[in-house]
Order: structure tokens, then sequence, then C-alpha cells
């Protein structure tokens, strides 16, 4: 048995091809745009033409209501949640780094969600808040990685706001500061912002296109949580996730 | 996101629309004739002692919250930003004050032309101090008096002194309302007006107590509307003939067996201040997902059972000092977990509402503190009362379903 999940974020779409109970036989991203339900019938199309076959769908995400198919919609922190503890089985908290959200999920010893928190009405340290930098900037998220690769001293990067943040990075540079300890600053602030959400006590799993881009991130976020792991292809958890919700449910 | 979920309406819903309609001809007559004397007071002000003494009492708060609720703030705020109030201050002054400039109200649909021309100002500080600078700017626009009664702001232990200061606040500011209304201060028309007062909060009190019924025949959403009568009428016979038909009408929902939220299966409890914005939206999704929010901090407010007619002074200053905005976090932590308690709540949504800091209790780690005592799970939304800028509905919406999940999941299974 086939079954379609989708993440349908705020920046890209995400889609996996289940086969029997939880083995992920394709994955599909593309961006969102502005039609969800494009995007959704995107990745359905995907899997139809290299599969052949018609597949249940379930979906989680901003336009998890907007698929005009007999999609079941999940909350994407539940979802998200599921397949964390499918692949860890024990204890842990998830910190997800998307487009315009940063999540912080406590997972119980049963799997469940036991508290949740989203970042406040910001993108602030989220996906946007890089996309602006990288655009502004012209450098690619290979780019990002080897300069912070590069860096011997990180040069802070104070504000909050994406737009001010572009203004102080940019004065920064006309004054001389080098690229690589500008973006190790870059990523610290996102760090920063992700640990002040909450205080992080166990294992700490990382999830979101961030750290999949990004690896630089997880690598400085290991340097100050040594208990901290990011799966391979972190961002399609939530799409695994809306399918094991239905293996529970059913 | 527009929710399509139905909610059941309350039949009272008619007999408000009636009740407040006369509260405001009353209002008209007098702006228009002048034969009575207008006060501004307050919400949490000496409403009955401004009845006794002949005038009619007009509320901006109830206005900034009728402007949040047209969804027409965030054209208002603007306009008093650019006069000098900052966005981040309370947006009942900005979107108040930015309709005035504007020559904006709700009320023109009700024959106004304007808000009602005031003859004095009062206010209580126990809400927040910036009822002083909003009612100080309407008493420089008009030319007219501005009272204040200073009550201190985080109240621990309600001492005699606060007490005493606080009653004699309440004498001293009368020779100067005598003035204005040009008649004497009639001691047994306050005590008159204290005991209707006393009355009606007892009877809007029973009203939110029927939510501690499992199903709730009301919600949070349906009591931040049917609040305008004990905020506005609090001191006459109006309020409480209102809230006698309305508690009839609940204990007939018990009776029968008629829940708000038709399949109630989670109880929540709700911290700050509604969204007024998108009051009806909240209603849906709530009842979509087969929750009821029982109670809240925002209606519990308005319960001044410690008016006593005996010693209005002293009971004025007992009963307004004592509400739970003006307290300190030990003092509204105790306030809540009983509240929890009594009305079997699962959950708690805590609306940070961004420019009202005095109505967020989860700036200071109380939420933390409750949990860990109470083991009920609780969610913070960022929002605000009338600034819809400062809500993400989506993300909202988001949280609240994972929520609602996380609740199920910890009752039922």
């Amino acid at each position: 048995m086939y079954r379609i999940g989708i993440d349908l974020g705020s920046s890209f779409t995400k889609g996996v091809l289940v086969r029997n109970r939880s083995e992920v036989v394709d994955y599909f991203v593309t961006r969102t745009g502005f039609d969800f339900a494009k995007a959704a019938r995107k990745v359905i199309d995907h899997f139809s033409a290299h599969h052949a076959i018609e597949f249940p769908v379930y979906t989680c995400g901003y336009g998890r209501e907007k698929l005009d198919a007999e999609a079941v919609s999940n909350s994407e922190i539940i979802a998200l949640a599921k397949a964390v503890f499918e692949l860890y089985q024990k204890p842990c908290t998830v910190i997800d780094i998307g487009g315009q959200d940063t999540k912080f999920i406590k997972i119980d010893e049963l799997g469940q969600v036991e508290k949740f928190k989203m970042n406040r009405k910001c993108a602030a340290g989220t996906g946007s808040f890089l996309e602006e930098i990288a655009f502004r900037l012209d450098i690619s998220p290979l780019e990002f990685n080897e300069f912070a690769q590069q860096a011997t001293e990180e040069i802070r990067i104070n504000s909050f706001c994406t737009v001010f943040a572009v203004s102080e990075i940019v004065g920064k540079i006309s004054n001389g500061s080098n690229m690589p300890g500008i973006v190790l600053g870059i990523y610290n602030s996102i760090i920063e912002r992700c640990f002040e959400m909450a205080v992080v006590e166990d294992f700490l799993v990382l999830t979101g296109g961030i750290p999949d881009n990004h690896p630089m991130i997880v690598s400085l976020f290991q340097k100050r949580n040594p208990n901290c792991v990011s799966p391979e292809k972190s961002q399609f958890l939530a799409a695994i996730g809306c399918v094991l919700l239905q293996n529970s449910s059913t | 996101m527009q929710e399509k979920s139905e909610i059941l309406k309350l039949e009272s819903v008619a007999n408000l629309r009636i009740t407040m309609d006369d509260y405001f001809s009353r209002l008209r007559i007098a702006d228009q004739t002048r034969a009575k004397k207008i006060a501004y007071c307050s919400s949490v002000g000496p409403a009955e002692l401004l009845y006794s003494m002949g005038f009619e009492v007009y509320f901006p708060e109830n206005h900034g919250a009728m402007l949040g609720a047209s969804k027409k703030a965030d054209t208002y705020i603007p306009t008093a930003v650019a006069h000098g109030f900052s966005p981040d201050i309370c947006s009942y002054l900005t979107s108040d004050i930015g309709a005035f400039l504007q020559n904006e109200t709700p009320l023109q649909r009700s024959g106004f032309t304007a808000v009602p021309k005031p003859d004095i100002l009062v206010y209580n500080t126990n809400q927040c101090r910036e009822v002083g600078d909003w009612f100080a700017y309407y008493a420089r626009h008009f030319g007219v008096p501005v009272l204040e009664i200073n009550t201190p702001l985080y109240i621990n232990k309600l001492s005699p002194s606060i007490i005493t200061s606080v009653a004699a606040q309440f004498q001293e500011i009368i020779p100067e309302l005598e003035k204005v209304a040009s008649q004497k201060f009639d001691m047994d028309k306050f005590r008159e007006a204290i005991a209707l007062s006393h009355d009606g909060c007892v009877l809007w009190r029973q009203v939110l107590e029927t939510a501690k019924h499992i199903p709730s025949p009301i919600t949070f959403f349906d009591t931040a509307i049917h609040i305008g009568p004990i905020v506005v009428m609090r001191g006459t016979h109006y309020a409480v003939d209102y809230y006698k038909v309305l508690l009839a009408e609940l204990n007939q929902r018990i009776k029968n067996g008629v829940s708000a939220v038709p399949n109630e299966r989670l109880r929540l409890y709700w911290d700050g201040m509604p969204l007024w914005f998108t009051l009806g939206n909240h209603a849906k999704l709530f009842s979509r997902l087969n929750t009821c929010v029982v109670a809240s901090t925002y209606s519990n407010s308005w319960m001044f059972d410690d008016l006593d007619a005996s010693d209005p002074f002293v009971s004025s200053a007992l009963a307004y000092s004592k509400l739970f905005i003006v307290r300190a976090d030990k003092e509204k932590e105790q306030v809540l977990e009983k509240l929890l308690e009594e009305f079997s709540i699962d959950g708690i949504i805590y609306h940070e509402s961004k420019t009202c800091p005095r109505n967020s209790n989860n700036r200071y780690g109380l939420q933390n503190r409750l949990q860990k005592r109470t083991k009920i799970p609780f969610l913070e939304i960022q929002g605000d009362l009338n600034d819809a800028r400062c809500y993400s509905e989506e993300q909202s919406i988001i949280g609240i379903e994972t929520f609602v999940q996380q609740l199920i999941h910890k009752k039922y299974k």
C-alpha cells in the first residue's frame, strides 16, 4: 500500500511517498508560491507520474485545507512529533526551523506532544530571515556554509528585524568587517532566537529546511548542545508524520 | 481565515441589543438636549457615584471595544500615531482618539453625530495608567475638568492604608462633581446605586458560574459580549433587569441539557483580552474543535460583590482595589488556580496583547509557575485587543488546533 504525505509550508511544499507502514520510497519538494492547491497538485502529479498509481493523500501545514482532494488534514506540529518519535523512540525536544515559523516541541516518553511554542509574530530566526539576507547579499546556502566554516571570529548581528539586520550587515561590510565573521554572526543570531524560546533539557532534534540546507547551523547547535542531532531530509518529517498519524487512527 | 462552523446563539442577544440601544439613546438625548450632564468614566471607575449624582455615563473603553469589533480600528490607529501617540500603547486609546480625530464612530449608526461631549471626566488608575493620558486628551480638547482616583498598581496585601486612601479619594472628588452636576451629593442615592451595582455584580457572577456546569451553557465569546451592561450600567436597575433574564435563559439551557458548544469535549480558560476584531472567528473555531472556553480573566473582572450599601465609600475602595488586574502576581496566581479548579479546566490560553501589558499575565513567568503547580497545559498566543496588525491568524490557528489535539489526547487516551 502506498500513501502520500504533504506538508504545505509557507515557503516550500514537501511531499513523501510512503510504502506500507513507514517506508519512504520517494521525496519531492517544490516552492509553495501563492497557490497551495497547485503546489500540492505538483507533488501528487510527480508521484503519480513516477509510480503510475493513485494514492490517498494526507496533509499538514499552512495550506493543509486548500487541497481539493479527499485529503485528511493534520497539525504539522503533531505530525512532526509523530515522525521524530518514530525515529528515535525516546523523549526529546524538537526545534524546527521552517520558512516563517520556528517551533519548539517537547515530546514525552509516549511520543505525545507535552508542550510546544512557536516564534513570536515575526520572522526573526526563521528561514525567511536567511532567505532575505541571502537575496540581498546575493549568496547561496552553499556559500553561506563555506563562509561560516572560514570564520575565525564572530561578528554579532543585533537587529531582530530582518530588514534592519540587512542594513546592519551592509553597514558592517562597508566598515571593513569580513564576510565569514558576519555569516557566523547571522547563524548564531538564528540559534539564539531558538534557544530563547524555551529551556532545552534533553535530547535535541533539529529539523526543517534550514538545518537541511545549512549544515554549519547544525554544527553550531552541537557546539552549544552536544546532545543534538539533525536527521537527513528532516524537512520531510512532518509529511511523513501525516502518514504515520493515519496508522495510529486506523 | 473565515470559520464556517455554526455557534448556538443565546436568545438574550436580542434583549442585549435593546438594553444597549436604550443606554445609548439616553446618552444621545443627554448629548443633544444637554438636559443631563455627561461624565466619561473608566471601565472600572466610580460609575455608581456618577449615576447617583444624575450623570449619564459614557465609557471610552467600551467605545474602544466597539471600534475593535467593527474591524475598523486599523484605520484609526495610524491617525492617532500621526498625532504623536505611539503604536505600542493601548490600542483602545489609539483607535478611540484616531476615530475621534477622523470624526467617525459606530454610534453614528445610532443617531449620534459624534461621541457625546463630556461635562467632566473621571477615572480610576486601578485598570492602567493609560486612562489618565486618554482622559486628559479629551479634557484638554473639550476644556472640561478631569478627576482621578489614584489606586496603587501591583497590590500584594490589600492593606487598610490602601483602602483608607482610595475611600478618601472617592469622597474628595465629590465637591467638583457637585459643581458640574449642579446638584448636591445625596448619600441615600449613592447607597441605592451601590446596592444596585452589588446586585448586578452578583447576578453577573451567577451568569458566569453557570459555565461550571458540564457541558457549559455559555462560552467566553458570549460573555465578552454580554458583559456590556455590567460595564456601562453598573449601579442602575437596567443591568440588574438584564442579567435576571440572561441567567434564567442559561439555567433553562442547563435544565434542558443544551450546551453552548454542541459537543463539548474540552474546557479552556482564556487569560488576557479578547481579540475584538476576530472574536466571532474564534467562537466558531473553538466550536468546530468541540472546545468550550468556559471562563476568562476578562469577564471575571466585573464581579464587585464587596460593594456594600451600608458602607459605600469603604466598600467601593475595597471592591475596586481587589480587582484582578491591579493585584500582584502572587494574588493573581491564587485567583487563577481557584478558577481552574472550579471550572474543571483542561488547558489555558494566554493571549499576550501587544498594547495591553497589564492584561497580559504571561510576561513574568506566571504561566510556568501555575503549570508546575496545577499540571494544566497552556498555550500562548500573541496578538492585540484592537490592532489586527499585531496578530498572525494562521499561525495562531495552527497553535490552537495543535493545543486542542494535545489536550484531547491527554484527556481521553
